[in-house]
């Protein structure tokens, strides 16, 4: 008897000899069925053969078709354990909680609030707006010129040592500019004149701001040269290259010129009898 | 009807005229504000800028 059950024997062996590729853990020949070891101290409990409390094939179980795999088809029960605790330290929760009465505190009339609400908020969008609109006209003036630029880009001139009748030419910006002190005549001539049929029609009263000052840009506007003053059949300018004739008003009136001289922008100082060109 | 629910009425309510209303407020406002702060630099510094001090030296370079 003992050798027969020696040869019985039963082996430990480790459950998982290797591991799939796929991670599932591979146990060849295992059996599933194997029937539990006979005990000889059992007693006669239980008997030898297949585990009684194996659950049937369709509620589950194990299976070794695609390596080692378990499945419940059953749901498992749940824990059910549930008792009252009748001994806690929890506030006590009431069935219907008292809200406080806000009345005291609820506006009387809606109307101020409404008012001040929407008030702030376009106060709101008062200011960002012009902080808006500063920043972007902040931001274009640091493309202008700044004002040492422009101080340097003037002429200064001192009309009171101008007599009447008399040029004088002076260099702005590296062109030449006629002033002329005019006569009354000389004025009344340039007035008269019918400008309308002339070539680039334009009033004397456009060219000048002050009729005795007659400021240009002593450049002739057929190919730049420039005239010579008092000269040309209309007692004002004459162009020696090709021949323009300018009234004394600075108007393109004989020849090749196509357009009256130019005028510069100029104001006068009327304080200090100054002529500021630029 | 109160004041606020006239000035609701009037400007609130559409939002085309708010718009405007609020654009139109920046505008003056960013005037006003230039105006008032040039008014108190100058007043800030009277006596002390050019156009202050100007009648002193333009007189003397006359004389």
């Amino acid at each position: 008897m003992a050798s027969i059950q020696a040869a019985k024997k039963s082996l430990s062996l480790a459950p998982t000899v290797r591991t799939l590729p796929s991670g599932v853990p591979a146990a060849p020949l295992l059996n599933l069925a194997a029937r539990a070891p006979a005990d000889h101290h059992a007693h006669g409990h239980g008997a030898a053969g297949p585990r009684a409390d194996v659950p049937p094939q369709w509620a589950g179980g194990v299976s070794r078709s695609f390596g080692l795999s378990s499945k419940t088809l059953l749901t498992a029960p749940t824990t059910t354990a549930f008792q009252h605790r009748l001994i806690h330290t929890s506030a006590v929760a009431k069935d219907a909680p008292q809200v406080p009465d806000f009345g005291p505190y609820r506006a009387k009339d809606t109307n101020s609030n409404r008012a001040l609400s929407y008030f702030m908020v376009g106060t709101m969008g008062v200011l960002s707006a012009s902080v808006a609109k500063s920043s972007v006209s902040e931001f274009l003036q640091t493309m202008a010129a700044s004002a040492d630029v422009l101080a340097l880009a003037k002429v200064e001139v001192d009309l009171t040592s101008i007599p009447e009748g008399k040029n004088v030419i002076i260099k702005w910006r590296g062109k030449p500019v006629f002033i002329r002190h005019r006569t009354q005549s000389e004025i009344e001539e340039a007035r008269s004149a019918d400008w309308k049929t002339f070539r680039d029609p334009q009033s004397d009263e456009q060219r000048t701001k002050k009729p005795e000052w007659l400021v240009m840009l002593g450049v002739c506007t057929h190919l730049g040269c420039v005239p010579i003053g008092e000269a040309g059949d209309y007692g004002g300018w004459f162009c020696p290259c090709h021949g323009s004739h300018y009234d004394i008003s600075g108007r393109a009136r004989k020849g090749p010129a196509p357009l009256n001289l130019e005028v510069p922008a100029h104001e006068f100082n009327d304080a200090d009898g100054k002529l500021v060109i630029g | 009807m109160p004041l606020s629910a006239t000035i609701y009425n009037t400007i609130f309510k559409r939002n085309s005229i708010y718009v405007a209303t609020v654009f139109s407020a920046a505008f003056a406002f960013g005037i006003s504000f230039d105006a008032g702060v040039q008014s108190f630099w100058d007043k800030w510094n009277q006596g002390k800028q050019w156009k202050d001090i100007r009648d002193k030296y333009v007189q003397d370079a006359e004389e």
